[in-house]
């Protein structure tokens, strides 16, 4: 055949074409703590903008709207009170205090601290990493300067974006009736709060009920007319429809008699009891209300909405063999060699994922010049960067969990051989295919730039019913039929299973925000050249922390395997941590001198 | 002309270019491939897909509409008056009151219509507000009410307002040009070229001319053309088919953009074209392009738009379900506080989209999205130009249907081969026109 024809303008040519046509199952990404209703409409978990209320230590904020009559001058973050006596991270000088917190205590103590005990403060400015933004629209009318003071939600969407760690300053000022900034503003200079501490609990400043005072309260019944359709619980928009008989349903979970009805998406708040009630579901909240019940509703009828599993609805208690089927095990020898090569498997996906982490330019290298050619460049790579690395630490959690399962069948059955932590990586990666799709390949292991073919490989790899997937649903199916294991070695299975649907999504997402430069790789790739393993201290000293992370795990894997020095064991994680973070600082260093660390090396020789 | 319906709607050449009719790209052939593919294209579906295949490329089948995904109203275009100081025979808006008595919109109309248009909006976005009429700046202190208002509700919310104005130029003054400019206004004026041209086809209410009063007051709007985006809009009836002519008398006072825009159905049925002066009108367009394309090789502007607008869209190579924008991202307001689908849907039933008591009509939204798609259009799934054209103007085809369909091919033809001679000769021109 000859060449084809050379294409001239900009149209996307792909032909549409549907890759799975089965559905997506597993856990609804609904499920996720980030991705709480509440995160969004204030009403579940908590309203997470009571966490900005205290964004800065010592004061305490709120977020003003604008009256129904317009804009009166009112609207913003206001300054409700200051109250750093009552802040524990400002109350008591402890040893070892930073030195930012003495010095706003310092400013506390001073003038600052005095002008702002009284009078009518609104916050002004806030500036960090030399940027300073305004809460204030400034336009020209008449040639005058008019200062239009930012509605609080604007205010707060600002106040979300300033980074913990870094120094804040922010500027305070009072207001003349028609909104506009008059006096001295008041300067202060700290950091913004870290809401989360490293154990994952909240600040101590925040007071019991203060996360969820502007909530709805579900036993005051104050959601009967929520405009948000607000439920007390995160449920499910759409599922499946149900197999009229389990023992109808197919290996591919559809009916034998009808098989559109379970691959058919149904609105799950559906009144039952009209015909509709196997109707799907409709695109919008407008076009879907007529048929579905309102929230108040949901009282009366609860007992009608479907239990969920796995994206589909259900009303008998399902057999199991309800996951899709896949080639069984034969012994449970084969399940501990395979759990074996899913190990190796997530520590070389985890770094090579990490590999590509590093070849994206970091926000702060794009000019101001390449942000105007390039819109929304930082804040694409900061959101690529960010899933990545989400993604890369996930995988070293499995790593963790994949050997917890085998730990925990080892010990529960002997018989099946001693348990040695796995944490080598693999030689070689299965992957689909390029050109077909349902062939399986094995690639030797490789660190490779972030690509639009490199990031295609990694969804290939974390595709639904791909080749991760089918070996963990492997091992969840004969996990489901083997009783003598404890519970928790199939929920893990079960948690390691269904994160790959998110790592699937989120390599999606990342090639979906960087396929505006996908011609211009210099915009966000960084020309990252792998490193020889010696010669180059730097280099050396980053793979000695990879070296020392694995050696601090194998150390405490096996302690904890063995129940014993139980706090030594957690040292010895503490240590792996550290070295992974100082792994971190190295390999960025050296990325932005675009090196890249050769990871497997530190496996090698 | 059932010819075009017969053959294959799955590709087009044009000179060497081959246009894909669902994916809207554009592909250089060799001669002798261009000539093989024609002669399979005129002859069905199963020759050309066959040739394609030799070519190496293959047409994707007309997928299933698709379904429509709501997003707010990004556009609004205010009917700020509903009545007119001239008395054009062919107005969309018969004579600027659409049928009804005249009428102006109130403040308390307007200032909800603002409100709602930027309360839908996601801080950090920009809105568009369009003041239309009858004669919008009959209006004068409504519209400047408007503007100071969005801005400061923008403002509030981090929301851009840009505005629109189309005038027929023969109120403005010298402080609304300063007003425009400071706001940064888009001005498009309608004129129908030169003076004895114009004045027939645009006569005051009293039946004078009105040629050298627009003249007049344009000057105006000149001196601040630098912050206003000026143009001028060509309405082409039977009386003023000598295009290049018109184009000419039009710039001739000034402006540097003059766009034309056929007459395909008025409320009277007056100054609509019919038959053979589709075709009349397309060799006047094609004159207008060759000239367009002559100063622009030599590296000077010509004024003349659309063909820059169609190189553009080509160039971009966007597929589109519908001929603009209507309903989808841009909704008009009347006087009475109505939503339409657009302005030329002002009082037309088949148009509602709800009114500012009770919001928009999304769901009237989402139903006419769905029924006007171009995938649901009768003869346009066998179209080659399906996917340029979107199915043609809603009010035009509800109300005329597809009169103009072979004009419409034919000038998309034109701008294909013109768009094969540009990227031949100036590729470069694309980099600035239609990035």
């Amino acid at each position: 055949m000859k060449q084809p024809p050379k294409q001239l303008n900009d149209a996307v040519t792909d032909d549409f074409k549907v890759p799975y046509p089965e559905p997506i199952l597993g856990n609804p990404v609904s499920t996720l703590l980030e991705s709480g209703v509440g995160n969004c409409f204030p009403g579940l978990e908590f309203d997470v903008r009571q966490l900005d209320v205290r964004f800065f230590p010592g004061l305490v904020f709120e977020f003003l709207g604008v009256t129904p009559a317009g804009p009166d001058g009112s609207q913003g973050a206001r300054l409700v009170y200051a109250d750093p006596a009552g802040d524990p991270l400002l109350a008591a000088d402890k040893p070892g205090q930073p030195e930012w917190i003495t010095n706003l205590k310092r400013q506390f103590g001073g003038p600052q601290g005095a002008a702002i005990g009284s009078g009518d403060w609104y916050l002004h400015w806030v500036e960090q990493d030399d940027k300073r933004i305004q809460m204030y629209d400034y336009s020209l009318y008449q040639n005058a300067a008019v200062l239009t003071p930012y509605e609080g939600e604007t205010c707060w969407w600002l106040i979300r974006v300033i980074e913990p760690e870094k120094t804040l300053r922010i500027a305070l000022t009072q207001r003349a009736e028609d909104g506009s900034p008059t006096g001295n503003p008041v300067v202060l200079e700290g950091q913004r709060r870290i809401f989360l501490d490293e154990e994952g609990m909240i600040d101590p400043v925040y007071h019991p009920g203060e996360l969820t005072s502007s909530m709805c309260s579900p036993w005051t019944h104050d959601f009967r007319d929520c405009a948000c359709h607000y439920w007390a619980s995160n449920h499910p928009d759409v599922a499946l429809g149900e197999v009229k008989d389990p023992n109808d349903m197919l290996a591919n979970r559809t009916d034998r008699d009808d098989p559109i009805q379970a691959v058919n998406f149904v609105d799950w708040m559906r009144r039952r009891s009209l015909p509709l009630r196997d109707v799907s579901a409709q695109t919008t909240l407008e076009t879907a209300r007529p048929d579905r019940y309102d929230p108040y509703e949901i009282n009366l009828k609860w007992q009608e909405l479907d239990f969920v599993l796995q994206g589909q609805e259900m009303n008998q208690t399902p057999d199991s063999g309800l996951r899709m089927v896949s080639k069984p095990y034969q012994s449970a020898h084969e399940m501990i060699d395979d759990c074996r090569e899913l190990a190796t498997l997530e520590l070389t996906l985890a770094l090579e994922y990490l590999y590509a982490y590093f070849s994206l330019r970091s926000p702060d290298q794009v000019t101001a010049e390449q942000e105007s050619d390039w819109p929304g460049l930082t804040a694409d790579l900061r959101a690529a960067r960010q899933l990545i690395l989400s993604v890369a630490l996930s995988e070293m959690t499995h790593l963790r969990w994949i050997n917890q399962v085998m730990w925990l069948v080892l010990n529960a059955d002997p018989q099946l051989g001693t348990y040695q932590p796995v944490l080598t990586p693999a030689a070689e990666v299965a992957q689909p295919d390029a050109a077909h799709p349902d062939k399986i390949i094995m690639r030797p292991r490789s660190l490779q730039r972030a690509t639009p073919a490199v990031l295609q490989s990694f969804v290939n790899i974390e595709r639904p019913s791909g080749t991760l997937d089918t070996e963990y649903s492997r091992l969840v199916n004969y996990l489901g039929d083997q009783a003598r294991f404890p519970v928790g070695v199939l929920q893990l299975a079960v948690r390691i299973d269904s994160d790959g649907l998110q790592h699937y999504q989120k390599f999606r997402d990342i090639l979906q925000f960087l396929s505006p430069y996908r011609d211009h790789e210099e915009i966000y790739l960084r020309p990252l050249i792998e490193a020889s393993p010696s010669g180059d201290a730097e280099v050396e000293a980053a793979l000695l922390q990879i070296t020392r992370a694995i050696e601090s795990l194998r150390e405490a894997y096996t302690l904890e395997a063995a129940v014993k020095d139980l706090p030594q064991a957690n040292l010895h994680i503490k240590e792996a941590r550290d070295a992974m973070h100082n792994l971190n600082d190295i390999a960025e260093a050296l990325a932005g001198k675009n090196i890249g660390v050769p990871f497997f090396a530190a496996f090698e020789g | 002309m059932n010819e075009s319906m017969q053959s294959s709607g799955a590709a087009h050449v044009a000179g060497n270019l081959l246009l894909m009719a669902e994916t809207a790209a554009i592909f250089n052939l060799q001669p002798e491939d261009a000539d093989r593919l024609a002669t399979a294209i005129e002859d069905n579906d199963t020759s050309t897909r066959a040739e394609l295949e030799r070519l190496g490329l293959s047409a994707p089948l007309m997928p299933p509409p698709p379904a429509t995904e709501l997003h707010p109203v990004r556009a609004l275009a205010l009917t700020v008056s509903q009545t007119c100081n001239l008395a054009c025979g062919y107005c969309y808006a018969s004579g600027g009151n659409f049928g009804g008595s005249d009428t102006r919109m109130t403040w308390d109309v307007a200032r909800r219509a603002v409100d709602q248009l930027i309360a839908d909006t996601t801080p950090g976005g920009a809105v568009k507000i369009a003041f239309m009429g009858g004669e919008p700046m009959v209006a004068r202190p409504l519209i400047r009410q408007v503007v100071d208002y969005a801005n400061q509700r923008g403002a509030v919310r981090a929301i851009r307002c840009g505005y629109s104005l189309t005038t027929n130029g023969t109120l403005i003054t010298a402080q609304d040009a300063a007003f425009f400019a400071e706001h940064n206004f888009a001005a498009t004026v309608s004129l129908d070229g030169g003076r004895e041209v114009n004045d027939v086809m645009r006569p005051t209410r009293s039946g004078g001319g009105s040629f050298d009063r627009v003249a007049e007051r344009l000057q105006a709007l000149l001196a601040r053309c630098d912050q206003i985006a000026l143009s001028a809009r060509v309405t082409v009836t039977p009386d003023n088919l000598n295009l290049p002519r018109v184009v000419n008398d039009i710039a001739a006072l000034g402006f540097a953009s003059v766009g034309v825009s056929p007459m395909i159905t008025s409320p009277t049925g007056q100054g609509a074209l019919k038959g053979r002066q589709f075709s009349q009108l397309l060799d006047a367009m094609r004159a207008c392009g060759d000239e367009w394309m002559q100063h622009t090789l030599t590296g000077r502007s010509h004024p003349f738009a659309n063909l820059a607008t169609v190189l553009g869209e080509l160039h971009r190579g966007k597929p589109r379900s519908h001929g603009c924008g209507a309903v989808r991202d841009y909704l008009a307001v009347d006087a009475s506080g109505q939503y339409s689908a657009c302005h030329r849907f002002v009082k037309d039933p088949l148009g509602n989209m709800g009114n500012l008591q009770q919001g928009i009509d999304h769901i009237a939204r989402v139903d006419f999205l769905n029924a006007r798609t171009v995938e649901r259009q009768s003869p346009c799934t066998r179209c080659w130009a399906r996917r340029l054209c979107g199915g043609g103007c809603h009010q035009e085809v509800l109300h005329a249907g597809r009169p103009a369909c072979d004009f419409v091919r034919g000038w998309l033809d034109y701008g294909l081969r013109s768009y094969g001679q540009l990227q031949a000769a100036q590729p470069q021109w694309f980099d600035a026109h239609a990035a």
